[in-house]
């Protein structure tokens, strides 16, 4: 476990695939070795209009962590995290009277993960509803946990396989808490936030 | 090493095979304050592993629930109740959400009370997040002492507290002068024989105990 | 059949005999009054017979009549209703008739109706007197032999107090091992499932009275006369064991080095057990033997199976008792199951053990089984109390903790009892092997002087020795400290200066190591004696860069001055060679001046070395005799 940077990758008019595998060949050339696969998805439940005012809780799953599910609860003034146990979907489900998922908010990001060093690479194709939407590359560096200690390092590296479009400044999720101890919830806020990003963003209309 | 799978995939499909333990299978009794001793010892005769003593436990437990009044006719008042447990004498344990569906007595023939019980492992935030999930919370109290194991049988010997202050463990009182009896195993659902193994070892601490089919409403109706 | 014997039969004239008093004296009944007699014929005559014979031939009468009548007729022969019908007719005739007959018999005038004294039932009184006689006779001799039994025993318990009532043995029996009763006998089980053990194999005995079994020798209804029984019974019970379970297992574990064996481990939980044929051995003893068995059976099954399961990069070789693990290259270690019953107990005990037991690794395979045991049953409990049973804690904070996936693999992941088992004769050679080593260098080299000290409290799979580098005399001036970490199948050596060195399993690594380090130790201690003498160290180098190239490690050197600067002693240390000495003076004692060296003062630049014969000197060691020269060097100046 160790501190992870998110960011979206400059589609550039190219496709989904094309993306993939440019980055691909450039990581695989810098000497990763491929290490299966990930998924990383998030599923979005709504209160009921006679439960008061709107909460939303965020599910997510992510394959690093395959014993564990991420909620998220967004009140409007604050966000509750909570790591539970994988039972926690079939609960979702039991409070359907209460919570409904909005099935066209259903997002993932998935595709191939590459060791490289200490450094852990996913190049994930995003998807709301099927639909593409671009392309997040997570960069893992282990053996650290606190943030401000490895940043830059960090930022080295993407700016390494990514050029010019790796970012310059640390998530914004990140750059209040970089003192802080990392841990795999803080992965998931990430993911959250692009999510909702992509899910505002007009459509590319590009099936991956 | 192939592409990991969605994980409500997974999950359904662990459904579909019946391997996720969501039935409960339960007998409940009392025994008075003078006696516990008497069943502590019958019990470390009968039970597994009693050679270093039965195991403690000091929980604390909150009864939240969430519920919509009924707006219309057509709606009816739906609660939806969730408890939330924690060791207070074991550190780095996390805390437990449990959901307890409507339990069915069955027929005469029917050993146990079965009910549907979701069981999980969750982070301390647990608390925050039902009370903004719009949870309230019933009530709460402390449960102290003693479990032991019977094969797949879970057998607790507990003595309930009041909370007196807001904190736990500050000043307690005990509810009554007697001990809370439960024999449970939480089981796949469609795994009946394991009632009736229940339904021997019940006759095992008769007279000391009475393990019955405990049915709430109708305990709701003396009071 | 050629002749036969015509026997006539009469009755007896005698009267039929009422009853038989105690004294004997037969009461006869008194013979029947001729009114009596007339009854008790009449009784006899079954009226009912003839009157049914007088129906029939109406019947027959009438049917023959109704043939002729008509078809109707016939037909209402085989009517389904008829034999009711005429059952019924019959019925209503016989009723009239004793309505009438009850009517005459009120009126008392024309019939009477006397009482007919039942005759009793057609027995033979002496035949049912000869069969009771028997049956009580036969009743009485159960009693009698039961009587006799109990006596015998009373008698033999009161004679011989030191044999034990079977109940009494019964109920010690029952307080170490688990017995139940089916039916008429008593089974017992000695098998390990109680406490965790999957074996399939079963362990019931069942326990008998010994008694009963000595019974056809000795007539029951002689006392044994003559106070031993020749086959004395050390207890009333007697368990009988199943054959599989019979006579004496051990688990044999040897290290062989190509052939030659290296160190031999008999695993006899028995220890000194007495030999298994003996039919008088206590039961005690005899269900620990068979448990024995069956738990090296367990043990031995288990280490098998996953001898076959297991992917080891030279494959684990299983035949028939015996497994072949390979532990260090040209190293095997041989784990065989030794089964002897009484049959074959001569070819056991012969075998010689060639080295004396290891009881370290004798006590790790039997714990390792049993902590597989303790495993299966005990099942942390979940706290708190809701949560379920079976996951351990670890996995259980899993969830909240996000744990990942490496995580989660490592919970998942056991040591086989067979890998553990080789890990620990991997380190139990590797220890043998640096001993070896340390004891020899000791050996060879007096000068400076090795000692170990092996840490006393260490692990199946890991130890420590601490070494320290020394010189007699000296060692309050220096001393070299190594720390040597002994694991399963490498050294890990802590230096003097912090270095980690990692060795192979090869032991001449290690030998090589610790010359070097005897090497350097010689030019560091030199110095510590340098600067108590008031010598100056000018420079020291660990790794040489001149002279020949060592055939192991580098050598090292170190350059000292005299405390007036005249004097300068080298000295050069080889791991191989040993130290060499050379001493320079400058000035030379005597200066004549030349065209190239002028003046006195270039003298100082120092003179040519010349080698010293340290074999020719005096001193007990090396370092003794740097002191002796380097004092003699002061003194001169």
């Amino acid at each position: 476990m160790g501190v992870t940077i998110l960011t979206q990758f400059n589609t550039e008019n190219r496709s989904g695939p094309q993306n993939i595998e440019i980055l691909s060949k450039r990581i695989l050339a810098l000497g990763a070795t491929q290490q299966g696969q990930f998924l990383v998805d998030c599923e979005t439940y709504t209160s009921v209009p006679q439960l008061g005012h709107q909460r939303t809780v965020h599910v997510l799953h992510n394959s690093e962590q395959p014993a564990t599910v991420f909620s998220l609860l967004e009140t409007g003034a604050k966000t509750i995290p909570l790591a539970t146990d994988g039972l926690f979907d079939l609960l979702m489900m039991k409070m359907s009277h209460f919570y409904t998922s909005k099935k066209q908010t259903k997002s993932e990001s998935k595709g191939p993960r590459y060791e490289i060093g200490d450094f852990c690479v996913k190049l994930g194709t995003v998807t709301v509803s099927s639909n593409f939407k671009g392309v997040l590359v997570e960069v893992e560096y282990r053996p650290c946990v606190v943030p401000a200690m490895c940043w830059d390092l960090l930022k080295e590296f993407l700016q390494g396989f990514l050029g010019l479009s790796g970012p310059t400044t640390p998530p914004t999720y990140l750059q209040n808490r970089m003192q802080e101890n990392y841990s795999p919830i803080d992965t998931i806020h990430q993911y959250l936030e692009h999510f909702t990003m992509f899910r505002k963003s007009p459509g590319i209309g590009m099936r991956p | 090493m192939s592409a990991p799978g969605n994980a409500m995939d997974s999950l359904s499909a662990a459904l579909k095979c019946n391997i996720i333990p969501n039935q409960e299978y339960l007998l409940q009794g009392s025994v008075l304050d003078q006696y516990v001793e008497v069943l502590l010892h019958r019990l470390r005769g009968l039970c597994d592993n009693v050679d270093s003593g039965p195991e403690s436990f000091h929980d604390h437990e909150l009864c939240f629930s969430l519920r919509i009044a009924n707006t219309g006719a057509t709606t009816p008042m739906s609660v939806f109740s969730l408890r939330v447990r924690r060791a207070l004498d074991v550190s780095d344990t996390p805390y437990q959400l449990r959901y307890i569906g409507q339990q069915e007595l069955g027929d005469k023939n029917r050993p146990t009370v079965v009910r549907s019980s979701i069981d999980m492992a969750c982070s301390s935030t647990i608390v925050d997040f039902l009370t903004e999930l719009g949870c309230r919370v019933d009530f709460e109290y402390i449960a102290r002492g003693y479990m032991f194991r019977k094969g797949r049988m879970k057998i607790t010997v507990s003595k309930i507290f009041k909370m007196g202050g807001n904190k736990p463990g500050e000043t307690v009182e005990p509810i009554s002068q007697s001990y809370l009896v439960e024999l449970s195993v939480l089981a796949p659902s469609g795994q009946d024989a394991i009632a009736e193994d229940m339904r021997i070892f019940a006759e095992q601490l008769r007279p000391l105990v009475q393990l019955e089919k405990i049915d709430y409403k109708r305990l709701g109706n003396i009071m | 059949m050629s002749y036969s014997v015509n026997i006539s039969v009469e009755a007896t004239i005698e009267n039929q005999i009422q009853e038989i008093q105690y004294d004997g004296t037969e009461i006869y009944q008194p013979p029947l009054t001729l009114s009596e007699s007339l009854a008790k014929y009449a009784q006899k005559i079954d009226f009912s017979k003839t009157s049914e014979v007088d129906i029939k031939k109406e019947e027959s009468s009438e049917d023959s009549k109704s043939d002729t009548d008509s078809k109707d007729a016939f037909q209402s022969s085989i009517w389904p209703w008829d034999s009711v019908r005429t059952k019924l007719r019959s019925s209503l005739q016989e009723i009239c008739v004793l309505a009438d007959v009850l009517a005459i018999a009120k009126e008392k005038r024309y019939l009477v109706l006397d009482p007919v004294q039942q005759e009793p039932l057609e027995t033979k009184p002496m035949v049912q007197i000869y069969a009771r006689k028997k049956a009580l006779g036969g009743a009485a001799n159960v009693l009698l032999a039961g009587a006799e039994k109990m006596k015998n025993s009373q008698t033999e318990a009161a004679r011989n107090r030191t044999t034990l009532d079977f109940h009494i043995e019964l109920l010690r029996l029952r307080q170490n091992w688990r017995l139940k009763k089916v039916s008429n006998t008593i089974i017992g089980d000695l098998s390990y499932r109680t406490t965790g053990s999957k074996y399939l194999q079963t362990g019931t005995f069942e326990v008998t009275k010994a008694e009963d079994e000595e019974k056809p020798s000795s007539p029951p209804s002689s006392p044994l006369p003559g106070g031993p029984i020749p086959s004395k019974p050390n207890s009333a019970l007697r368990v009988s064991i199943p054959t599989e379970l019979q006579g004496v297992a051990y688990i044999e574990v040897l290290c062989q080095k190509d052939q030659e064996d290296l160190c031999s481990v008999n695993l006899n939980l028995m220890g000194t057990a007495p030999p298994p044929s003996n039919p008088d051995m206590h039961w005690q003893q005899k269900l620990e033997a068979a448990q024995n068995v069956l738990f090296c059976k367990e043990l031995f099954n288990q280490l098998a199976k996953e001898a076959v399961q297991l992917q080891a990069p030279i494959p684990h070789m299983v035949v028939g008792n015996q497994i072949m693990a390979t532990v260090l290259p040209g190293i095997q270690l041989i784990i065989g199951l030794r089964h002897s019953t009484s049959g074959d107990k001569k070819q056991q005990t012969p075998p010689p053990s060639k080295s004396d037991h290891d009881h370290v690794l004798e006590h790790s395979l039997h714990q390792l089984l049993r902590e597989v045991h303790h495993k299966n049953t005990h099942h942390p409990f979940p706290h708190p109390a809701t949560g379920p049973l079976g996951p351990s804690k670890k996995r259980m904070l899993a969830g909240p903790l996000a744990a990942d996936r490496h995580e989660l693999l490592e919970m998942t992941k056991t040591q086989t009892l067979l890998e553990q088992i080789v890990q620990q004769a991997q380190h139990f050679i590797m220890r043998m092997r640096t001993e070896y080593v340390l004891d020899t260098i000791a050996k060879e080299v007096k000068d400076p002087l090795i000692s170990s000290h092996w840490n006393t409290l260490n692990s199946p799979t890991h130890s420590c020795v601490k070494i320290h580098i020394s010189t007699h005399g000296y060692d309050a001036v220096c001393r070299t400290p190594l720390i040597i970490h002994v694991g399963e199948k490498s050294l890990k050596c802590i230096c003097r200066d912090g270095k980690v060195m990692n060795m192979s399993y090869e032991p001449q690594e290690l030998r090589d190591l610790i010359f070097c380090h005897i090497s350097q130790h010689q030019i560091v201690a030199v110095q510590a004696l340098a600067k108590t003498m008031g010598w100056q160290a000018l420079g020291n180098s660990n790794h040489l860069g001149t002279g020949a190239v060592e055939p192991l490690g580098n050598s090292s050197s170190c350059l000292l001055s005299s405390p007036t600067g005249d004097r300068i002693i080298a000295v050069r240390c080889e791991p191989q060679a040993g130290p060499q000495v050379s001493v320079a003076h400058s000035p030379r004692t005597d200066f004549f001046p030349s065209r190239l060296v002028t003046e006195r003062k270039w003298e100082h630049l120092g003179g040519q070395f010349r080698d010293v014969r340290l074999d020719k000197m005096e001193g007990r060691n090396f370092l003794h005799k740097m002191e002796l020269l380097m004092a003699s060097l002061t003194s001169n100046s």
